[in-house]
């Protein structure tokens, strides 16, 4: 097996790399600067550090939602892959019903979006 | 190694399920028991999609996992409004439905 | 190239309809202004209903048994699939018609949103001002289009696949009652751990059967029965697990447990749809993974099937005369119905399956009426389902009260009801096809079950209304169309049932 095989994947990595290195390097440029004193705290997820958080270790009921959504969201991706590794061979049918899937799943998102399930506040 | 030990694991972890949804009482343990014997329902299946040598039950397996989540996340709806209301997860507080 | 799988797309329309309104619905629930939600939401969802109906009888003309099987080979459109999916579509309109009844109680029986916690202030001002939750429409539609999948699919994987289509939105419905709301939480949460519990057995049956038959098309499930290689542990195993899936749905004793709580703790209405679809989808779904998928092990597994029917009658009967609440009531006589449904299985054959579709419409309609009128009997609190506070009802309210009497005379099975014919029918099934012992059984359990039900009429006309006797509220439009339309089935299917009969006679044929 010959290592131009690899090429891609070589490929995606700098993709990658050169992505993060012009967000990092855009930001200063682009985005707003404003203090915050949790910019500065360390970083844990989204929870606040410790000392425990208000209420002895009980987390706000909307980090399940969150949670809700990104599981319903993210298991969607389980019917993209068998897709994408025959895209090829599935052609443009193929195509089409997942343009429609993920429409359908788009729908949920509408709804999610509208409804305010998208708001921490 | 035969195939046929991975289908005796998948019906022990399905019995340990099954066992544990009448054994326990927090709803989220009840719940991870359901969880654990569809599991073992998927590990039945790519089993046998390897003994049959056909790629179906992978398929199968598939459409078991996305089922499953779109259970969990109903389901972890359900219980978060009964624990918020009762302070409660256990099955046997919820108790004003009888006779 | 991957050769793509035939799709009729006029035979899988109605689905089609189902599922892209129930996706619209969700899209009108993120657009439309709060205040029109309602009306369009009920609208549409009735639209998407009739014109599924509408292919769902254009299909019928022309089906033949070159052309039911499609979709690659998972669904199969069949005059019985046909027959099943438009009783539901019929069955589901009418308890559409009941979910959009708003003037019994501002918002109508549906929380605003039931994420908010119970007693908080909160919820105290959610209960006085706010409108219901419009995304029951949605929820029903999701449901009804998976029934109608159910009921038509020739694999078990897409059948475990419908079956949670339309059980998950049906849990979230449970939970959604305006009043009592503790109640109605602690139905949609048994529901949905005793619910979960029996997919997990129907799922790990699919897998087992999958390993014995190495496909789960009903066609090579029957071909490899009838061949009867290999380890047949693992195909009647297998078998086993799945009719305890399907036995939960049905709500056949020893799993009938949930069917009380949740038929009490739902709002009304969704008790009425689940008492009506989810038992003709479920019984569809049974009746073809039994004629068409294991029709192949000789009925081997009737003697056990036989069992589980004649407890679930006397189950049924005997519990239905120790309740104290109407919906309670109800459920249990609905389990002691799924038990005479299971003795027209068991009579096999093609008027053993004439029956079950025939009951299946007929107890629908009934029920969907009955639950409608429980809707109407209310006091400060919602509905008052409390026996003692029926009585003496006949003197506030002849009509509604002789409506309900008829309604109860249906189901006690009294000549001249649709009770009599379809319990006729199946009874008339069952001794033809051998199984007297079963009918003796049944008609023991109508005797007992005839009690609690004459018990409610005595109640309602011989006693004297109290203080606490609650009024009877005019119905809207909506409620008092779903009340006529299943009183006047409950006569005409008793009086001149031959239609139907006939009907379903045509459409007892599976094909593998």
């Amino acid at each position: 097996m010959s290592l131009s095989a690899y090429v891609p994947i070589v490929g995606l990595f700098a993709l990658a790399g050169a992505f993060g290195l012009f967000s990092v390097a855009a930001a200063p440029f682009i985005g707003p600067r404003r203090f915050n004193r949790a910019k500065l705290d360390a970083y844990e997820c989204g929870i606040e550090p410790t000392p425990q958080p208000i209420g002895g270790g009980r987390f706000p009921v909307k980090f399940y939602l969150t949670a809700m959504l990104f599981i319903v969201f993210d298991i969607e991706i389980i019917f993209l892959y068998p897709w994408a590794v025959s895209f090829n061979m599935l052609g443009v049918f193929g195509f089409v019903e997942m343009v429609i899937f993920i429409i359908t799943v788009f729908i949920a998102y509408t709804y999610v979006w509208r409804r305010g399930g998208l708001d921490w506040d | 190694m035969t195939p046929m030990w991975y289908i005796v694991l998948a019906a022990v972890l399905f019995s340990i399920g099954a066992v544990g949804v009448l054994v326990r009482r927090n709803a989220i343990v009840l719940f991870m028991c359901v969880e654990l014997m569809l599991n073992a329902a998927n590990l039945a299946l790519v089993t046998f999609s390897r003994i049959n040598g056909t790629l179906d039950g992978q398929i199968m397996a598939f459409f078991a996992m996305v089922v499953a989540a779109a259970e969990v996340v109903i389901g972890l709806a359900i219980i978060m409004l009964i624990f918020r209301t009762r302070r409660s997860a256990s099955v046997d507080d919820a108790n004003l439905l009888k006779y | 190239m991957v050769k793509l799988p035939p799709m009729d797309y006029a035979a899988i329309m109605p689905l089609l309809i189902l599922f892209g309104a129930a996706c619209l619905g969700v899209l009108i629930e993120a657009f439309v202004p709060r205040r029109a939600r309602n009306i369009t939401q009920l609208l549409f969802s009735l639209a998407a209903v009739i014109a599924a109906m509408v292919f769902v009888v254009k299909r019928a003309g022309n089906v033949t048994a070159a052309n039911a099987i499609t979709a690659g080979g998972a669904i199969t459109i069949d005059k019985a699939a046909l027959f099943l999916q438009g009783s539901l579509l019929v069955l589901a309109f009418v308890s559409l018609l009941i979910f959009g009844e708003r003037t019994l109680e501002q918002g109508g029986a549906f929380v605003a949103q039931a994420a908010v916690t119970v007693g908080s202030e909160k919820d105290k001002e959610q209960a006085a001002k706010s409108l219901g939750s419009t995304e029951v429409y949605p929820l029903a539609l999701f449901s009804l289009a998976g029934m109608l999948l159910f009921v038509a699919a020739n694999d078990l994987l897409t059948m475990f696949v419908a079956l949670e289509v339309f059980s998950l939105p049906l849990y979230l419905l449970c939970a959604l009652a305006r009043r009592k709301r503790l109640l109605s939480q602690e139905a949609a949460l048994k529901y949905f751990l005793l619910g979960a519990y029996a997919s997990a057995f129907f799922l790990f049956g699919v897998a087992l059967v999958y390993g014995y038959a190495k496909a789960v098309d009903f066609a090579s499930i029957h071909t490899a029965a009838a061949v009867g290689a290999g380890n047949i542990t693992l195909l009647i195993t297998g078998l086993g697990l799945l009719a305890i899936g399907l036995l939960f749905k049905v709500a056949a004793a020893p799993f009938h447990v949930w069917t009380p709580d949740v038929y009490q703790g739902a709002p009304t209405p969704v008790t009425a749809f689940m008492a009506a679809c989810t038992k003709a989808a479920a019984f569809g779904g049974l009746i073809r993974v039994l004629y068409v998928g294991f029709d192949g092990l000789g009925w081997q597994f009737t003697p056990v099937l036989g069992a589980i029917a004649a407890l679930t009658v006397m189950v049924g009967a005997v519990l239905a005369v120790t309740q104290t609440d109407l919906k309670r009531l109800l459920a249990y006589s609905s389990v002691a119905n799924a038990g005479y449904l299971l003795i027209g299985v068991l009579a096999g054959g093609q008027l053993g399956l004439q029956s079950v579709l025939f009951y299946l419409v007929a107890y629908g309609l009934t029920v969907i009426a009955a639950f409608a009128l429980i809707t109407l009997v209310r006091d400060a609190d919602g509905e008052a389902t409390h026996l003692s506070r029926w009585a003496g009802l006949g003197a506030r309210s002849p009509l509604f009260a002789g409506i309900f009497t008829f309604l109860l005379l249906a189901f006690a099975g009294i000549p001249l009801t649709s009770g009599f014919m379809a319990k006729l029918s199946v009874f008339g099934a069952a001794v033809d096809g051998g199984q007297t012992w079963l009918v003796i059984f049944g008609v023991i359990s109508s005797i007992i079950l005839a009690f609690p039900y004459l018990r409610v009429v005595v109640m309602m006309w011989l006693s004297e209304p109290g203080e606490s006797t609650p009024s009877v509220s005019l119905p809207g439009v909506l409620t008092s169309t779903a009340l006529g339309v299943g009183t006047i089935a409950t006569l005409v299917l008793g009086v001149a049932p031959g239609l139907l009969l006939d009907l379903a006679d045509k459409a007892a044929a599976f094909i593998r």
